[in-house]
Protein backbone atom coordinates (compact mmCIF):
# COMPACT_ATOMS: atom_id res chain seq x y z
CA UNK A 1 0.00 0.00 0.00
CA UNK A 2 1.18 3.51 -0.81
CA UNK A 3 0.48 6.45 1.48
CA UNK A 4 1.76 9.81 0.28
CA UNK A 5 1.16 13.17 1.86
CA UNK A 6 3.00 15.87 -0.03
CA UNK A 7 3.31 19.59 0.42
CA UNK A 8 5.46 22.19 -1.25
CA UNK A 9 5.04 25.87 -2.03
CA UNK A 10 7.76 26.35 -4.67
CA UNK A 11 8.57 26.11 -7.53
CA UNK A 12 5.31 24.31 -8.32
CA UNK A 13 2.76 24.23 -5.50
CA UNK A 14 1.74 20.78 -4.32
CA UNK A 15 -0.79 19.81 -1.69
CA UNK A 16 -1.77 16.23 -2.08
CA UNK A 17 -2.85 13.25 -0.08
CA UNK A 18 -2.86 9.93 -1.93
CA UNK A 19 -3.57 6.43 -0.71
CA UNK A 20 -3.37 3.53 -3.10
CA UNK A 21 -3.86 -0.06 -1.95
CA UNK A 22 -2.17 -3.09 -3.50
CA UNK A 23 -3.87 -4.12 -6.71
CA UNK A 24 -5.54 -0.74 -7.12
CA UNK A 25 -5.05 1.41 -10.19
CA UNK A 26 -5.30 5.00 -9.06
CA UNK A 27 -5.36 7.75 -11.68
CA UNK A 28 -4.16 11.31 -11.12
CA UNK A 29 -6.09 13.51 -13.51
CA UNK A 30 -5.80 17.21 -14.17
CA UNK A 31 -5.00 19.80 -16.82
CA UNK A 32 -1.46 20.42 -18.09
CA UNK A 33 0.73 21.97 -15.42
CA UNK A 34 -1.57 20.87 -12.60
CA UNK A 35 1.21 19.01 -10.77
CA UNK A 36 0.34 15.40 -11.63
CA UNK A 37 3.79 14.52 -12.92
CA UNK A 38 5.46 16.44 -10.08
CA UNK A 39 3.52 14.29 -7.61
CA UNK A 40 4.61 11.10 -9.36
CA UNK A 41 8.25 12.21 -9.55
CA UNK A 42 8.16 13.16 -5.87
CA UNK A 43 6.97 9.67 -4.94
CA UNK A 44 9.79 8.18 -7.05
CA UNK A 45 12.35 10.45 -5.35
CA UNK A 46 13.21 12.39 -8.51
CA UNK A 47 11.72 15.55 -6.93
CA UNK A 48 11.50 16.49 -3.27
CA UNK A 49 8.54 17.90 -1.40
CA UNK A 50 9.15 20.51 1.31
CA UNK A 51 7.19 18.58 3.89
CA UNK A 52 5.23 15.38 3.95
CA UNK A 53 5.53 11.64 4.27
CA UNK A 54 5.74 8.80 1.76
CA UNK A 55 5.30 5.23 2.90
CA UNK A 56 5.16 2.20 0.64
CA UNK A 57 4.58 -1.37 1.72
CA UNK A 58 5.35 -0.39 5.32
CA UNK A 59 8.70 1.18 4.44
CA UNK A 60 9.29 4.88 5.03
CA UNK A 61 10.64 6.49 1.86
CA UNK A 62 10.41 10.16 2.76
CA UNK A 63 9.58 12.24 5.80
CA UNK A 64 10.05 15.95 6.35
CA UNK A 65 8.37 18.55 8.49
CA UNK A 66 8.70 22.28 9.03
CA UNK A 67 10.50 21.96 12.37
CA UNK A 68 13.14 19.30 11.72
CA UNK A 69 13.43 19.49 7.94
CA UNK A 70 14.09 16.27 6.03
CA UNK A 71 14.31 13.34 8.44
CA UNK A 72 14.26 10.53 5.87
CA UNK A 73 14.71 10.63 2.13
CA UNK A 74 15.63 7.46 0.26
CA UNK A 75 17.36 7.83 -3.08
CA UNK A 76 15.33 6.87 -6.17
CA UNK A 77 17.45 3.72 -6.52
CA UNK A 78 16.46 2.64 -3.00
CA UNK A 79 12.70 3.16 -3.41
CA UNK A 80 11.84 0.04 -5.39
CA UNK A 81 9.44 1.67 -7.78
CA UNK A 82 8.88 0.94 -11.44
CA UNK A 83 8.59 4.19 -13.38
CA UNK A 84 7.23 4.37 -16.90
CA UNK A 85 8.21 7.64 -18.57
CA UNK A 86 6.04 9.48 -21.07
CA UNK A 87 8.75 9.36 -23.75
CA UNK A 88 9.89 5.83 -22.72
CA UNK A 89 13.45 6.97 -21.75
CA UNK A 90 15.00 3.75 -23.03
CA UNK A 91 18.80 3.56 -23.00
CA UNK A 92 19.49 4.25 -26.69
CA UNK A 93 22.81 2.36 -26.86
CA UNK A 94 21.39 -0.85 -25.39
CA UNK A 95 19.27 -3.48 -27.10
CA UNK A 96 15.76 -4.22 -25.80
CA UNK A 97 17.01 -7.19 -23.78
CA UNK A 98 19.88 -5.19 -22.28
CA UNK A 99 17.51 -2.36 -21.36
CA UNK A 100 15.47 -4.83 -19.30
CA UNK A 101 18.68 -6.28 -17.81
CA UNK A 102 19.65 -2.91 -16.28
CA UNK A 103 17.24 -3.00 -13.27
CA UNK A 104 18.43 -6.55 -12.55
CA UNK A 105 22.08 -5.49 -12.46
CA UNK A 106 22.37 -5.33 -8.67
CA UNK A 107 19.97 -8.17 -7.87
CA UNK A 108 21.47 -10.88 -10.07
CA UNK A 109 25.23 -11.12 -10.41
CA UNK A 110 25.13 -13.69 -13.20
CA UNK A 111 24.72 -12.20 -16.68
CA UNK A 112 22.97 -15.31 -18.01
CA UNK A 113 20.45 -15.16 -15.17
CA UNK A 114 19.78 -11.47 -15.91
CA UNK A 115 19.35 -12.16 -19.59
CA UNK A 116 17.05 -15.10 -19.01
CA UNK A 117 14.80 -13.09 -16.66
CA UNK A 118 14.78 -10.08 -19.01
CA UNK A 119 13.82 -12.35 -21.91
CA UNK A 120 10.93 -13.73 -19.86
CA UNK A 121 9.65 -10.21 -19.27
CA UNK A 122 9.89 -9.34 -22.96
CA UNK A 123 7.97 -12.52 -23.84
CA UNK A 124 5.34 -11.57 -21.27
CA UNK A 125 4.99 -8.19 -22.98
CA UNK A 126 4.56 -9.95 -26.32
CA UNK A 127 7.85 -8.71 -27.82
CA UNK A 128 10.18 -11.64 -27.12
CA UNK A 129 11.32 -11.73 -30.75
CA UNK A 130 12.48 -8.08 -30.59
CA UNK A 131 15.04 -8.66 -27.83
CA UNK A 132 18.04 -7.86 -30.02
CA UNK A 133 16.69 -4.61 -31.46
CA UNK A 134 17.95 -1.19 -30.46
CA UNK A 135 15.30 1.32 -29.29
CA UNK A 136 15.49 3.28 -32.56
CA UNK A 137 14.57 0.09 -34.44
CA UNK A 138 11.30 -0.25 -32.48
CA UNK A 139 7.91 1.43 -32.96
CA UNK A 140 6.46 3.66 -30.22
CA UNK A 141 4.23 0.89 -28.90
CA UNK A 142 7.10 -1.62 -28.88
CA UNK A 143 9.34 0.86 -27.08
CA UNK A 144 6.63 1.38 -24.49
CA UNK A 145 6.41 -2.38 -23.92
CA UNK A 146 10.18 -2.58 -23.45
CA UNK A 147 9.94 0.35 -21.00
CA UNK A 148 7.13 -1.43 -19.13
CA UNK A 149 9.18 -4.64 -18.96
CA UNK A 150 12.12 -2.61 -17.62
CA UNK A 151 9.90 -0.92 -15.02
CA UNK A 152 8.61 -4.26 -13.77
CA UNK A 153 11.76 -6.37 -14.07
CA UNK A 154 13.00 -5.92 -10.52
CA UNK A 155 9.59 -6.62 -8.98
CA UNK A 156 8.91 -3.10 -7.71
CA UNK A 157 6.65 -2.35 -4.77
CA UNK A 158 4.76 0.24 -6.80
CA UNK A 159 4.30 1.03 -10.47
CA UNK A 160 4.23 4.69 -11.53
CA UNK A 161 2.94 5.47 -15.03
CA UNK A 162 3.51 9.00 -16.35
CA UNK A 163 1.12 9.62 -19.25
CA UNK A 164 2.22 6.29 -20.74
CA UNK A 165 -0.25 6.24 -23.62
CA UNK A 166 -0.14 9.85 -24.80
CA UNK A 167 2.50 9.38 -27.51
CA UNK A 168 0.95 6.22 -28.97
CA UNK A 169 -1.61 5.81 -31.74
CA UNK A 170 -5.12 4.65 -30.83
CA UNK A 171 -4.96 0.96 -31.96
CA UNK A 172 -1.63 0.42 -30.17
CA UNK A 173 -3.07 2.11 -27.11
CA UNK A 174 -5.92 -0.40 -26.98
CA UNK A 175 -3.36 -3.23 -26.97
CA UNK A 176 -1.44 -1.62 -24.12
CA UNK A 177 -4.64 -1.11 -22.11
CA UNK A 178 -5.22 -4.85 -22.41
CA UNK A 179 -1.65 -5.65 -21.35
CA UNK A 180 -1.96 -3.33 -18.35
CA UNK A 181 -5.29 -4.87 -17.34
CA UNK A 182 -3.74 -8.37 -17.47
CA UNK A 183 -0.68 -7.27 -15.52
CA UNK A 184 -2.81 -5.75 -12.79
CA UNK A 185 -4.31 -9.12 -11.97
CA UNK A 186 -0.89 -10.72 -11.50
CA UNK A 187 1.14 -7.92 -9.92
CA UNK A 188 -0.95 -7.00 -6.90
CA UNK A 189 0.97 -3.76 -6.24
CA UNK A 190 -0.34 -0.19 -6.15
CA UNK A 191 -0.35 1.40 -9.60
CA UNK A 192 -0.46 5.19 -10.01
CA UNK A 193 -1.38 6.46 -13.46
CA UNK A 194 -0.95 10.09 -14.48
CA UNK A 195 -3.13 11.13 -17.38
CA UNK A 196 -4.97 14.14 -18.70
CA UNK A 197 -7.37 11.87 -20.57
CA UNK A 198 -10.50 11.38 -18.49
CA UNK A 199 -11.86 8.62 -20.69
CA UNK A 200 -8.63 6.69 -20.18
CA UNK A 201 -8.83 7.19 -16.41
CA UNK A 202 -12.50 6.18 -16.44
CA UNK A 203 -11.66 3.04 -18.43
CA UNK A 204 -8.66 1.89 -16.38
CA UNK A 205 -8.79 3.32 -12.87
CA UNK A 206 -10.48 2.09 -9.72
CA UNK A 207 -10.26 5.55 -8.24
CA UNK A 208 -9.39 8.97 -9.62
CA UNK A 209 -7.82 11.95 -7.87
CA UNK A 210 -8.55 15.23 -9.61
CA UNK A 211 -5.65 17.68 -9.30
CA UNK A 212 -5.69 21.38 -10.06
CA UNK A 213 -2.79 23.78 -9.43
CA UNK A 214 -1.09 21.10 -7.36
CA UNK A 215 -4.05 20.60 -5.05
CA UNK A 216 -5.94 17.31 -4.86
CA UNK A 217 -9.57 18.37 -5.20
CA UNK A 218 -11.39 15.05 -4.96
CA UNK A 219 -10.63 11.34 -4.84
CA UNK A 220 -13.42 8.99 -5.82
CA UNK A 221 -14.34 6.08 -8.10
CA UNK A 222 -14.93 7.36 -11.66
CA UNK A 223 -18.72 7.07 -11.58
CA UNK A 224 -18.98 8.93 -8.28
CA UNK A 225 -16.72 11.64 -9.64
CA UNK A 226 -18.87 12.13 -12.72
CA UNK A 227 -22.17 11.97 -10.84
CA UNK A 228 -21.24 13.85 -7.66
CA UNK A 229 -18.27 16.17 -8.19
CA UNK A 230 -17.25 17.79 -4.93
CA UNK A 231 -17.24 21.32 -6.28
CA UNK A 232 -17.71 23.45 -9.32
CA UNK A 233 -14.04 23.23 -10.38
CA UNK A 234 -14.07 19.43 -10.25
CA UNK A 235 -17.21 19.41 -12.38
CA UNK A 236 -15.44 21.69 -14.84
CA UNK A 237 -12.30 19.54 -14.90
CA UNK A 238 -14.16 16.27 -15.42
CA UNK A 239 -15.97 17.89 -18.31
CA UNK A 240 -19.54 17.92 -17.00
CA UNK A 241 -21.37 20.02 -19.55
CA UNK A 242 -24.69 20.60 -17.77
CA UNK A 243 -23.46 22.74 -14.89
CA UNK A 244 -25.51 25.65 -13.60
CA UNK A 245 -25.75 27.99 -10.66
CA UNK A 246 -28.68 28.52 -8.31
CA UNK A 247 -29.66 29.39 -4.75
CA UNK A 248 -30.07 26.60 -2.22
CA UNK A 249 -32.18 26.88 0.89
CA UNK A 250 -33.51 24.09 3.12
CA UNK A 251 -33.74 21.33 0.52
CA UNK A 252 -34.96 23.62 -2.26
CA UNK A 253 -32.89 24.69 -5.22
CA UNK A 254 -34.05 27.85 -6.98
CA UNK A 255 -33.03 28.34 -10.58
CA UNK A 256 -33.57 31.31 -12.86
CA UNK A 257 -34.53 33.56 -9.98
CA UNK A 258 -37.44 31.69 -8.48
CA UNK A 259 -38.91 30.47 -11.74
CA UNK A 260 -37.84 26.86 -11.14
CA UNK A 261 -37.60 25.17 -7.78
CA UNK A 262 -36.34 21.62 -7.38
CA UNK A 263 -36.45 19.41 -4.31
CA UNK A 264 -32.86 18.37 -3.72
CA UNK A 265 -31.36 16.12 -1.03
CA UNK A 266 -28.32 17.43 0.88
CA UNK A 267 -26.42 16.63 4.07
CA UNK A 268 -27.72 19.68 5.91
CA UNK A 269 -24.34 21.43 5.84
CA UNK A 270 -25.25 24.25 3.50
CA UNK A 271 -26.50 27.48 5.13
CA UNK A 272 -29.83 28.95 3.88
CA UNK A 273 -29.86 31.13 0.77
CA UNK A 274 -26.46 29.94 -0.40
CA UNK A 275 -25.39 30.35 -4.02
CA UNK A 276 -24.38 26.90 -5.26
CA UNK A 277 -23.35 25.14 -8.45
CA UNK A 278 -25.39 22.15 -9.55
CA UNK A 279 -25.05 19.44 -12.16
CA UNK A 280 -27.42 16.99 -13.70
CA UNK A 281 -26.26 13.69 -15.27
CA UNK A 282 -27.53 12.60 -18.69
CA UNK A 283 -30.06 10.16 -17.20
CA UNK A 284 -31.66 13.01 -15.24
CA UNK A 285 -32.82 14.72 -18.44
CA UNK A 286 -35.64 13.76 -20.78
CA UNK A 287 -37.35 15.44 -23.76
CA UNK A 288 -41.04 15.46 -24.58
CA UNK A 289 -43.18 16.68 -27.43
CA UNK A 290 -45.83 18.02 -25.10
CA UNK A 291 -45.60 20.45 -22.22
CA UNK A 292 -46.39 19.50 -18.63
CA UNK A 293 -46.05 21.14 -15.21
CA UNK A 294 -42.40 20.09 -14.80
CA UNK A 295 -41.10 20.83 -18.28
CA UNK A 296 -39.06 23.72 -19.62
CA UNK A 297 -39.48 25.23 -23.02
CA UNK A 298 -36.29 24.72 -25.08
CA UNK A 299 -35.24 24.94 -28.70
CA UNK A 300 -32.89 22.60 -30.55
CA UNK A 301 -29.72 24.44 -31.60
CA UNK A 302 -27.58 21.64 -32.96
CA UNK A 303 -27.74 17.88 -33.53
CA UNK A 304 -24.48 15.94 -33.93
CA UNK A 305 -24.90 12.29 -34.82
CA UNK A 306 -22.03 9.92 -34.09
CA UNK A 307 -23.11 6.46 -35.28
CA UNK A 308 -26.02 5.39 -33.08
CA UNK A 309 -25.47 8.22 -30.58
CA UNK A 310 -26.68 11.78 -31.05
CA UNK A 311 -25.58 14.81 -29.06
CA UNK A 312 -28.25 17.51 -28.98
CA UNK A 313 -27.56 21.09 -27.96
CA UNK A 314 -30.61 22.80 -26.47
CA UNK A 315 -31.25 26.39 -25.42
CA UNK A 316 -33.87 27.07 -22.74
CA UNK A 317 -36.29 29.91 -23.35
CA UNK A 318 -36.36 30.57 -19.61
CA UNK A 319 -32.90 31.87 -18.58
CA UNK A 320 -31.27 31.22 -21.97
CA UNK A 321 -29.19 28.26 -20.67
CA UNK A 322 -27.28 25.88 -22.95
CA UNK A 323 -27.98 22.21 -22.19
CA UNK A 324 -26.41 19.13 -23.76
CA UNK A 325 -28.48 15.99 -24.07
CA UNK A 326 -27.30 12.63 -25.36
CA UNK A 327 -29.73 10.18 -26.89
CA UNK A 328 -29.89 7.30 -29.32
CA UNK A 329 -30.51 8.05 -32.98
CA UNK A 330 -33.83 6.16 -32.62
CA UNK A 331 -34.92 8.52 -29.82
CA UNK A 332 -34.11 11.54 -31.98
CA UNK A 333 -36.25 10.06 -34.73
CA UNK A 334 -39.12 9.26 -32.34
CA UNK A 335 -39.18 12.85 -31.10
CA UNK A 336 -38.77 14.17 -34.68
CA UNK A 337 -36.02 16.48 -33.45
CA UNK A 338 -34.52 18.93 -35.88
CA UNK A 339 -32.58 22.18 -35.57
CA UNK A 340 -34.87 25.09 -34.62
CA UNK A 341 -37.67 22.90 -33.29
CA UNK A 342 -39.24 23.74 -29.92
CA UNK A 343 -39.29 20.91 -27.41
CA UNK A 344 -39.99 20.33 -23.73
CA UNK A 345 -37.23 19.43 -21.35
CA UNK A 346 -37.82 17.69 -18.04
CA UNK A 347 -35.20 17.77 -15.26
CA UNK A 348 -35.41 15.05 -12.61
CA UNK A 349 -34.75 16.89 -9.33
CA UNK A 350 -33.75 13.70 -7.53
CA UNK A 351 -30.74 13.36 -9.88
CA UNK A 352 -29.48 16.88 -9.21
CA UNK A 353 -26.17 17.16 -7.39
CA UNK A 354 -25.38 20.46 -5.70
CA UNK A 355 -21.93 21.63 -4.65
CA UNK A 356 -20.07 24.68 -3.38
CA UNK A 357 -18.95 27.26 -5.89
CA UNK A 358 -15.41 27.14 -4.51
CA UNK A 359 -13.09 24.27 -3.52
CA UNK A 360 -13.89 22.45 -0.30
CA UNK A 361 -10.86 23.83 1.57
CA UNK A 362 -11.76 27.40 0.74
CA UNK A 363 -13.55 29.04 3.74
CA UNK A 364 -15.53 31.23 1.34
CA UNK A 365 -16.92 28.23 -0.51
CA UNK A 366 -20.56 28.88 0.40
CA UNK A 367 -20.44 32.61 -0.20
CA UNK A 368 -20.41 34.36 -3.50
CA UNK B 1 63.91 12.59 -42.74
CA UNK B 2 64.01 13.39 -39.04
CA UNK B 3 62.67 10.09 -37.66
CA UNK B 4 63.79 11.05 -34.15
CA UNK B 5 61.56 14.15 -34.18
CA UNK B 6 58.69 12.17 -35.59
CA UNK B 7 58.94 9.52 -32.88
CA UNK B 8 59.25 12.20 -30.19
CA UNK B 9 56.09 13.91 -31.46
CA UNK B 10 54.24 10.57 -31.41
CA UNK B 11 55.51 9.87 -27.89
CA UNK B 12 54.39 13.33 -26.74
CA UNK B 13 50.97 12.95 -28.39
CA UNK B 14 50.39 9.50 -26.87
CA UNK B 15 51.47 10.55 -23.35
CA UNK B 16 49.29 13.67 -23.60
CA UNK B 17 46.36 11.50 -24.67
CA UNK B 18 46.84 8.94 -21.92
CA UNK B 19 47.02 11.61 -19.21
CA UNK B 20 44.48 14.13 -20.45
CA UNK B 21 41.59 11.85 -21.44
CA UNK B 22 40.70 10.49 -17.97
CA UNK B 23 41.16 14.00 -16.56
CA UNK B 24 39.01 15.45 -19.37
CA UNK B 25 36.22 12.93 -18.71
CA UNK B 26 36.33 13.68 -14.97
CA UNK B 27 36.30 17.47 -15.42
CA UNK B 28 33.61 17.40 -18.15
CA UNK B 29 31.39 15.19 -15.98
CA UNK B 30 31.99 17.27 -12.84
CA UNK B 31 31.12 20.49 -14.67
CA UNK B 32 27.56 19.14 -15.17
CA UNK B 33 26.76 19.38 -11.49
CA UNK B 34 28.62 22.61 -10.72
CA UNK B 35 26.70 25.68 -9.66
CA UNK B 36 27.82 29.28 -9.71
CA UNK B 37 31.53 28.72 -10.35
CA UNK B 38 30.87 26.66 -13.49
CA UNK B 39 31.12 29.59 -15.93
CA UNK B 40 34.38 30.78 -14.38
CA UNK B 41 35.89 27.33 -14.56
CA UNK B 42 34.74 26.82 -18.15
CA UNK B 43 36.25 30.16 -19.13
CA UNK B 44 39.57 29.29 -17.46
CA UNK B 45 39.70 25.93 -19.20
CA UNK B 46 39.03 27.58 -22.57
CA UNK B 47 41.76 30.19 -22.04
CA UNK B 48 44.48 28.27 -23.97
CA UNK B 49 42.27 28.60 -27.08
CA UNK B 50 42.59 32.39 -27.18
CA UNK B 51 45.88 32.99 -25.38
CA UNK B 52 48.88 33.59 -27.72
CA UNK B 53 51.18 30.53 -27.48
CA UNK B 54 54.10 32.81 -26.66
CA UNK B 55 52.27 34.25 -23.65
CA UNK B 56 51.37 30.80 -22.36
CA UNK B 57 54.93 29.65 -23.15
CA UNK B 58 56.40 32.59 -21.24
CA UNK B 59 54.42 31.85 -18.09
CA UNK B 60 55.25 28.15 -18.27
CA UNK B 61 58.90 29.04 -18.77
CA UNK B 62 58.80 31.17 -15.65
CA UNK B 63 56.70 28.66 -13.71
CA UNK B 64 58.67 25.57 -14.61
CA UNK B 65 62.07 27.22 -14.74
CA UNK B 66 62.93 27.40 -11.07
CA UNK B 67 62.75 24.67 -8.48
CA UNK B 68 59.46 22.87 -9.09
CA UNK B 69 57.52 20.38 -6.96
CA UNK B 70 59.70 17.63 -8.42
CA UNK B 71 62.79 19.46 -7.11
CA UNK B 72 64.28 20.08 -10.55
CA UNK B 73 63.66 22.64 -13.30
CA UNK B 74 61.33 21.20 -15.93
CA UNK B 75 62.06 23.56 -18.82
CA UNK B 76 63.98 22.20 -21.79
CA UNK B 77 62.96 18.63 -20.89
CA UNK B 78 60.38 16.14 -22.19
CA UNK B 79 58.43 16.42 -18.91
CA UNK B 80 58.29 20.19 -19.40
CA UNK B 81 56.87 19.99 -22.91
CA UNK B 82 54.44 17.28 -21.76
CA UNK B 83 53.10 19.61 -19.04
CA UNK B 84 52.87 22.42 -21.62
CA UNK B 85 51.08 20.10 -24.03
CA UNK B 86 48.59 19.03 -21.36
CA UNK B 87 47.71 22.64 -20.55
CA UNK B 88 47.42 23.70 -24.19
CA UNK B 89 45.15 20.75 -24.97
CA UNK B 90 42.71 21.20 -22.09
CA UNK B 91 39.95 22.83 -24.18
CA UNK B 92 40.37 20.29 -27.00
CA UNK B 93 40.00 17.41 -24.56
CA UNK B 94 37.26 18.78 -22.31
CA UNK B 95 34.84 20.59 -24.58
CA UNK B 96 33.80 17.71 -26.89
CA UNK B 97 33.32 15.41 -23.89
CA UNK B 98 31.36 18.08 -22.02
CA UNK B 99 29.05 18.60 -25.03
CA UNK B 100 28.55 14.81 -25.26
CA UNK B 101 27.53 14.58 -21.58
CA UNK B 102 25.22 17.56 -21.97
CA UNK B 103 23.52 15.92 -24.95
CA UNK B 104 22.31 12.98 -22.85
CA UNK B 105 18.58 13.29 -22.16
CA UNK B 106 18.20 13.84 -18.38
CA UNK B 107 15.18 11.51 -18.39
CA UNK B 108 17.47 8.63 -19.42
CA UNK B 109 19.59 9.27 -16.35
CA UNK B 110 16.47 9.40 -14.19
CA UNK B 111 15.36 6.09 -15.70
CA UNK B 112 18.72 4.66 -14.65
CA UNK B 113 18.23 6.00 -11.11
CA UNK B 114 14.80 4.45 -10.70
CA UNK B 115 16.19 1.22 -12.18
CA UNK B 116 18.30 0.95 -9.02
CA UNK B 117 21.74 1.88 -10.38
CA UNK B 118 24.25 3.73 -8.22
CA UNK B 119 25.86 6.96 -9.49
CA UNK B 120 29.03 5.07 -10.44
CA UNK B 121 27.03 2.40 -12.29
CA UNK B 122 25.06 5.08 -14.13
CA UNK B 123 28.35 6.70 -15.18
CA UNK B 124 29.90 3.42 -16.30
CA UNK B 125 26.91 1.73 -17.93
CA UNK B 126 24.94 4.67 -19.32
CA UNK B 127 26.82 7.98 -19.48
CA UNK B 128 30.23 6.79 -20.64
CA UNK B 129 28.91 4.69 -23.57
CA UNK B 130 26.56 7.50 -24.60
CA UNK B 131 29.40 10.05 -24.47
CA UNK B 132 31.74 7.72 -26.35
CA UNK B 133 31.67 9.70 -29.59
CA UNK B 134 32.56 12.91 -27.73
CA UNK B 135 35.46 11.12 -26.05
CA UNK B 136 36.71 9.79 -29.41
CA UNK B 137 36.43 13.25 -30.89
CA UNK B 138 38.40 14.70 -27.97
CA UNK B 139 41.09 12.04 -28.41
CA UNK B 140 41.46 12.72 -32.15
CA UNK B 141 41.57 16.50 -31.68
CA UNK B 142 44.10 16.26 -28.85
CA UNK B 143 46.32 13.84 -30.75
CA UNK B 144 46.33 15.86 -33.97
CA UNK B 145 46.77 19.16 -32.14
CA UNK B 146 49.73 17.85 -30.10
CA UNK B 147 51.50 16.63 -33.23
CA UNK B 148 51.25 20.11 -34.72
CA UNK B 149 51.90 22.20 -31.57
CA UNK B 150 54.74 24.66 -32.12
CA UNK B 151 54.84 27.94 -30.18
CA UNK B 152 54.48 26.75 -26.59
CA UNK B 153 56.76 23.73 -27.16
CA UNK B 154 59.47 25.97 -28.61
CA UNK B 155 59.22 28.42 -25.71
CA UNK B 156 59.28 25.73 -22.99
CA UNK B 157 61.45 23.08 -24.60
CA UNK B 158 63.65 24.75 -27.17
CA UNK B 159 64.90 22.32 -29.81
CA UNK B 160 66.97 19.63 -28.10
CA UNK B 161 67.14 16.61 -30.43
CA UNK B 162 65.53 13.51 -28.91
CA UNK B 163 64.30 15.49 -25.89
CA UNK B 164 62.19 18.44 -27.04
CA UNK B 165 62.64 18.75 -30.79
CA UNK B 166 59.25 17.69 -32.16
CA UNK B 167 58.23 17.42 -35.83
CA UNK B 168 56.88 20.98 -35.98
CA UNK B 169 60.11 22.39 -34.58
CA UNK B 170 62.14 20.19 -36.91
CA UNK B 171 60.16 21.56 -39.90
CA UNK B 172 60.90 25.10 -38.70
CA UNK B 173 64.62 24.28 -38.30
CA UNK B 174 64.77 22.75 -41.78
CA UNK B 175 63.12 25.78 -43.37
CA UNK B 176 65.56 28.05 -41.51
CA UNK B 177 68.46 26.04 -42.91
CA UNK B 178 66.92 26.02 -46.45
CA UNK B 179 66.30 22.22 -46.35
CA UNK B 180 62.94 22.63 -48.11
CA UNK B 181 62.72 19.02 -49.29
CA UNK B 182 63.23 17.72 -45.72
CA UNK B 183 60.63 20.21 -44.42
CA UNK B 184 58.30 19.14 -47.24
CA UNK B 185 58.48 15.44 -46.32
CA UNK B 186 57.78 16.11 -42.64
CA UNK B 187 54.97 18.54 -43.51
CA UNK B 188 53.44 15.90 -45.77
CA UNK B 189 53.61 13.34 -42.97
CA UNK B 190 51.89 15.77 -40.56
CA UNK B 191 49.27 16.61 -43.19
CA UNK B 192 48.61 12.89 -43.79
CA UNK B 193 48.39 12.11 -40.07
CA UNK B 194 45.97 14.99 -39.49
CA UNK B 195 43.82 13.90 -42.43
CA UNK B 196 43.69 10.31 -41.17
CA UNK B 197 42.79 11.53 -37.67
CA UNK B 198 39.97 13.73 -38.95
CA UNK B 199 38.71 11.00 -41.33
CA UNK B 200 38.71 8.54 -38.45
CA UNK B 201 36.76 10.99 -36.35
CA UNK B 202 34.18 11.60 -39.11
CA UNK B 203 33.96 7.87 -39.85
CA UNK B 204 32.91 7.25 -36.26
CA UNK B 205 30.44 10.13 -36.34
CA UNK B 206 28.86 8.90 -39.54
CA UNK B 207 28.63 5.24 -38.46
CA UNK B 208 25.34 3.48 -37.71
CA UNK B 209 24.37 2.74 -34.10
CA UNK B 210 25.41 -0.90 -34.51
CA UNK B 211 28.98 0.34 -34.65
CA UNK B 212 28.77 1.71 -31.13
CA UNK B 213 30.87 -0.04 -28.58
CA UNK B 214 29.29 -3.15 -27.12
CA UNK B 215 28.56 -2.79 -23.42
CA UNK B 216 27.57 -5.62 -21.18
CA UNK B 217 24.54 -4.76 -19.12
Amino acid sequence: MLKAKLFQANPNPLQLNIECVSGELHALVGPSGSGKTTALRTIAGLNHAETGKIECDGQLWFEANEVNGVATSLKPAERSCGFLFQQYALFPHLRALENVCIPLYNNFKSLSERRSLAQQWLVRMGIGELAQRLPNQLSGGQQQRVALARALARSPKILLLDEPFSAIDAPTRQGLYKTLAELRKDLNIPILLVTHDLREADLLADRITVIDQGVGLQTAPPQVLFDRPRNSRVAELVGISNKFEGIFSAGKLSWNGNQRIFDVADKGKIPPNTPVAWVIPADGLSLHNEASANTLNASVEQISTLGQIAVIQLRTVEGNHAITWEASAAEVKRLSLEVGKNTYLEIDGSKIHIMPLRPINDPRRFTN
Amino acid sequence: MDIEALLLSLKLALWTLVLILPFGVWVAHSLQSMGKCRSWLEASLALPLVLPPTVLGYYLLVGLGGKTILGIPLVFSFTGILIASLIVNLPFAIQPIQRAFEAINPEILEAAQVSGLSQWQIFRLIELPLAWRGITSAAVLTFAHTLGEFGVILMVGGAIPGETKTVSISIYDKVQSFDTSGAGVLSLILLGTSLIAIALSYGIFGGNPDNTKKWRS
